[in-house]
Order: structure tokens, then sequence, then C-alpha cells
């Protein structure tokens, strides 16, 4: 495994934000919104967050793994992916489509 | 092969003479030297300095360390290699080395705070708008969206009072 990457696993993020709020460099940044779902047998909906977007700002992030480190629901994972190289600082904001683990697009 | 590993805490008047026993010893082998924020040391802000000496072989290393105010005798007569170090050590902490070489290394002269002290607050931290500000439920314009009730967060590092951009 290289530690060449951080892959975003979606469906296990519930947009807690504590990643944002610990990246040193604060290269992490996510939307979401709330929705009540309601389970069977329960008697009063849940309220849960879904994700809207997410996105690592490779341009600045170092690679100190405090995000992967810090992320209770493991959502956030080493990878051997590789952000681009590239002369345009925009390609380096990858959101969530790019972020996804190796092998799963 | 073992290694062993000594540390010897000095006075700063003995700093000079300390590196250069260590030197004439057979530590000859120059690591590096840097500083460590002590913080408030019984009410005084001071910078531990550090310098690790091995010998050649690298089978037994000293370190040697002092805690300062703000100024050391520099050593780099007895140890030429620790020029960039000491100028280093100078912009990041704060700590003037007399007899050095007083030239700023990375940074502009009198450019703010020696960012490596930890009372220093980034001016970045302050400027830039936190990504973790926002709740799920607060969006970045304020707007409230559902059951948005907790207190907007302060950034890690940051002071209570720090300056609103
Ligand atoms: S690896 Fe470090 S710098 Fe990069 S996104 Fe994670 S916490 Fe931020
Ligand atoms: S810490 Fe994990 S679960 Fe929380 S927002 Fe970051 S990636 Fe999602």
């Amino acid at each position: 495994m290289k530690h060449s990457f951080i892959a975003l696993i979606e469906d296990k993020c519930t947009s807690c934000m504590l990643c944002v709020r610990e990246c040193p460099a604060w290269c992490i940044s996510l939307d979401s919104h709330t929705i009540d779902v309601t389970e069977e047998g329960a008697r009063r909906p849940r309220k849960v967050n879904v994700l809207d977007s997410f996105e690592i700002d490779y341009s600045l992030c170092m690679y100190c793994g405090v995000c992967i480190d810090v992320c209770p629901f493991d959502a956030l994972a080493w990878d051997e992916h590789r952000a681009l190289v590239t002369t345009n600082r925009e390609d380096m904001l990858l959101g969530i489509e790019e972020l996804g683990p190796s092998g799963s697009s | 092969m073992s290694r062993s590993f000594t540390w010897h805490q000095v006075e700063p008047k003995d700093w000079r003479d300390k590196i250069g026993e260590s030197r004439n010893a057979g530590f000859t082998f120059f690591d590096f030297l840097t500083g460590v924020d002590r913080e408030n040391v019984e009410g005084n802000q001071m910078c531990e300095v550090v310098v690790h000496l091995a010998k050649a072989d690298l089978s037994e290393s000293h370190f040697i360390s002092t805690q300062v105010l703000n100024e050391l005798p520099s050593i780099t007569d007895l140890i030429p290699a620790a020029q960039w170090h000491e100028r280093e050590c100078a912009e990041m902490f704060g700590v003037q080395f007399n007899g050095g070489n007083a030239k700023p290394l990375l940074r502009h002269e009198n450019l703010g705070r020696p960012p490596l002290l930890k009372s220093t607050v980034l001016a970045a931290r302050v400027l830039t708008p936190w990504p973790g500000g926002a709740e799920p439920e607060i969006k970045e314009d304020g707007r409230k969206v559902g059951n948005a009730s907790r207190r907007r967060q302060r950034p890690p590092g940051v002071p209570e009072n720090w300056l609103k951009p």
C-alpha cells in the first residue's frame, strides 16, 4: 500500500466535520444537509446527514494522515491513487467522484 | 551494533565549553542544532536549544541542551556546520546567536514574530476562512437550516480572542 492518496469511502461518511476541523492544512471542505429518516417501528424520525460535496485540495494537502486517523467511521483511507500532476491548481481540487478508493471506479 | 545516547543539560554559560569538550572527545559528527519552545518556565518564556553530536561511526551520541531566554553564544567557530542551524533557530524561535551569522535564512527581516513559538498565532489562521466553521446545519452564508442550535466552533490553535478578519 502506497501512502499517496487519501480516499473517501462515501457510504461511511456521516458529515461529522471532524476531519475538516482537524486537518492542519485546512484543505478539506464539505457540505451536507439533514433529512428525516423514519425506520419501521421507530416512534420518531431520525435525523441523518447527507453528504452533498466533499473536497480535498491536493495542492495544500501534506499527506500527514491526520484526517484518516481522526475519522471515527473509517471513511477515509490511504490509497495508491495519485493526485494528478498538473499545472492548474484547480485540477488538484478533488471531489467525491475522484476521491473514491482505487478499484471502485 | 548498539548505540548509546547521553543527555547533558548545561547552563548557557557552559554551552560552548561543553560542546567543545564533546567534540574534542571524538564527537565530531554534528547532526543538528534546533530549538524547543518550553513556553512558560517559572514565569519566563524559555527556549531550549539542543545540539546532537555523535562519534563518526555513530556508536555514541551526545545530546547537549540548554535553556535560554533569547540569546546564546554561537558555536560556529567550534563547529562551522552549525551556522545554517543557528540561523534557522534564530528566525524560527527568536534566539540570537552572538558571534554567529545573523543574516536571515528563509524569512524576510522583521516580518512578524518567530513562527515556531507556540505563542505566535499564524496570520493565515486568522485571515483564512476556516472550512470547519460551518455546522452541517449552518450554510456558509450563515443561513441556518433545520435544527442548527450548536455554537460555532473556533479553529484549533487559535486563541479565544483572535482577531476577526
Ligand atoms: S492528509 Fe493531512 S493535510 Fe491532507 S487532507 Fe488529511 S489531514 Fe489534511
Ligand atoms: S471524519 Fe470521517 S465521517 Fe467525519 S466528515 Fe470526515 S470523512 Fe466524513
